[in-house]
């Protein structure tokens, strides 16, 4: 296994082809970090239509640059214009623009690059070991088992960056729902179609995802229209010193853990990483008068987690076939169209493709590392490009991507609803990533919960006596009600 | 009475679950041989509509608590992207996608503020053509048909 793993990864450095399309990803990846508003997520749900008539290997393999490159490169406008360009780099903001406004813009890109970097390889190579071990536990899941798996996934939906719980579980819930539009699977009863048969397969996922992630973005930057951007003056970017290494390498160290433990659960993702790995850096540094005024162990902290929550969200996706985030979300989708099934299968008759895929990642890193270091500044330009000019071409580029999945317009179609949708649901308050989820997971729980009856006579209950599915189910529980239980018991002491 | 509009949300949502729960009970039902032990195709839909009615309830309670201020109405660059999406929509079906495309980015630009009607003109353009070579001729894929695309493909 080590050795073919070893090979698998290695023919990635020896394809030429491959390194030129993870180079020129990258830089695309970079690109869209730093342009406000475009998102690792919209950003793979936008490129996703042009992977479809590549190897499948290399489909994933620009996606999967996508998610690190642009997760890295949304630190260089937190820290030269206070505007993350992604999510993920908002806990960069709090220490990065003070830093960049004391006149050590450089300093502080130059941690956020090593620390991202080292982040980023820790994960995959975690990446490439906690994957086979997971997957042979998840040899033994039967449906039971999947199906408290995915109620765990969905309930994780809570927890999801943006929006409160009760939101994010009604968007799983309405994700959930529309993947019971089509024909039923089992008895072949249309649900919710209304006489249009181009639903009898189900929704696809690639015009519903570009309408929630892309469209919906375009609706809700067309409110920013105004907004003049601000950028500090850099004058080169600038590798941590040996006084900086030894004061954030502690950080680095710790954030790696953190993030990939949380990139690991199923629908967390590199926001909630960093801001975890930012907070945690900020509990055990001994200069906390620092942090909020330009310290770099607060900008290593949140980004090393970020990063390194990239390989560890992998984890799920590929061996369990549950999205970590709404960008692997994607990837999953990925998978999916390019007839790589994800699970047990996947790392035991493709595993040789799953190493190339991981193998991608690290190269991936290493390329954005380069481009932090050399071309941080000019990438850092792209970010004045007019919001009149980027968001038209956003349009173009999704509702052509939507087209060219399957020829239809009903799916351009798809794409522009789901985008007004996506756009009042952001509106008030609830966050998309949740539906993407829910879509993706629907039919996973539906199929698994009419196996698992079928499998009991149908006495539901019987799941319960599955130790597996039983832990599951107990882990789902107490990631909804833990923390209702908690301050409960909280307030009944005082 | 409801007299505050942040109490619109979950009063659409409950009145969606109901309708769904409603266009549930009227698919058809399967024999017992076929579905067996198992669901039949409504009660999945029905259970989800069901959950998201107890977890509307919690957020209606919710929002009586907090008590959050209303969401102020957008401005027009919004109100007016969607309504290109409209007119896209009759411009693709009527004439052609790409006459669709570079109407709706050209006039997405000056609603955006840009004030320069070649540099708009040149982006709704550039883009869709550039794109369009790239799906044609490295991807193959096959555009609708209309009176650019019928002209193109003869």
């Amino acid at each position: 296994m080590f050795e073919q793993a070893i090979t698998a990864m290695a023919s990635v450095m020896v394809d030429p082809h491959l390194l030129g399309l993870i180079f020129v990803t990258t830089i695309l990846g970079v690109i869209i970090g730093v342009l406000p508003g475009l998102g690792a997520t919209t950003g793979a749900a936008l490129l996703l239509p042009f992977t479809l008539t590549m190897d499948p290997v290399h489909a994933i393999a620009v996606l999967a640059t996508i998610y690190v490159s642009a997760t890295f490169a949304g630190s260089i406008t937190a820290i030269l214009i206070n505007a993350p360009g992604t999510s993920a780099a908002a806990a960069t903001t709090f220490d990065g623009y003070p830093l960049a406004q004391k006149g050590e813009a450089g300093r502080a890109l130059g941690v956020a690059v090593v620390a991202s970097t080292v982040g980023g390889i820790f994960s995959v190579l975690i990446l490439c070991f906690a994957a086979p071990m997971l997957a042979r536990v998840a040899y033994e899941f039967r449906s039971p088992e999947y199906f408290a798996l995915t109620v765990f996934g969905l309930s994780m939906l809570a927890s999801i960056s943006a929006g409160g719980a009760v939101k994010n579980l009604m968007g799983g819930i309405f994700g959930v729902w529309l993947s019971t539009i089509g024909a039923e699977r089992v008895t072949g009863i249309e649900r919710f179609m209304f006489g249009n048969y181009e639903l009898y397969e189900g929704l696809h996922f690639v015009p519903i995802f570009i309408g929630l992630f892309a469209i919906s973005e375009l609706l809700v930057q067309s409110k920013t229209v105004d907004k003049i951007i601000k950028t500090v003056a850099m004058k080169a970017v600038k590798l941590p010193t040996k006084e900086d290494y030894k004061k954030i390498w502690k950080t680095i160290l710790r954030s790696c853990g953190i993030g990939t433990f949380i990139g690991v659960l199923p629908a967390e993702g590199a926001t909630v990483a960093s801001m975890i790995g930012y907070s945690e850096a900020r509990r055990w540094s001994k200069n906390k008068e620092e942090f909020g005024k330009g310290s770099i162990e607060g900008i290593a902290g949140a980004e090393a987690a970020n990063n390194a929550a990239t390989g560890g969200a992998m984890v799920p996706t590929m061996v369990l076939g549950i999205p970590g985030s709404g960008t692997t979300a994607i990837i999953l989708v990925g998978l999916m169209v390019h007839g790589l099934r994800p699970g047990v299968y996947l790392f035991t008759e493709q595993v040789e493709k799953v190493y190339q895929i991981f193998g991608s990642m690290f190269v991936a890193n290493v390329m954005f590392m380069l481009m932090g270091l050399y071309a941080a500044k000019l990438f850092a330009r792209v970010s004045l490009v007019p919001t009149a000019i980027l968001w038209p071409i956003v349009f173009a580029l999704s509702v052509i991507g939507a087209y060219a999945f399957q020829g239809q317009l009903l799916d351009v179609w798809l794409a522009l609803i789901f985008g007004v949708i996506g756009f009042f649901a952001r509106r008030h308050g609830f966050s998309v990533a949740p539906i993407a989820v829910g879509l993706i997971l629907g039919e996973m729980v539906e199929t698994n919960l009419q196996h698992s009856l079928k499998m009991f006579d149908g006495a539901w209950w019987m799941i319960l006596t599955q130790p597996l599915a039983l832990m599951f189910l107990v882990f789902a529980f107490l990631g909804l009600c833990g923390p209702a239980i908690y301050s409960w018991i909280t307030k009944q002491k005082n | 009475m409801i007299t505050k509009n942040i109490y619109i949300v979950p009063l659409f949502l409950a009145v969606f679950s109901v309708i769904v729960i409603a266009v549930a009970l009227q698919l058809d039902t399967s024999p017992e041989m076929i579905v067996g032990d198992s669901m039949q195709a409504r009660s999945f839909p029905i259970f989800l509509m069901v959950l998201n009615l107890i977890l509307i309830v919690v957020l209606t309670f919710q929002l009586s608590k907090s008590n959050p201020k209303s969401t102020p109405l957008e401005k027009f660059p919004t109100w007016g992207s969607i309504l290109l999406f409209l007119l896209f929509y009759l411009l693709t079906v009527y004439t052609d996608m790409f006459i669709g495309i570079f109407l709706v980015m050209f006039l997405l630009c000056r609603l955006w503020g840009e004030k320069r009607v070649w540099v708009s003109l040149l982006t709704a353009s550039i883009t869709p053509g550039l794109i369009f070579l790239l799906f044609d001729f490295v991807l193959k894929i096959r555009f609708p048909r209309g009176l650019l695309m019928n002209i193109y493909y003869g």
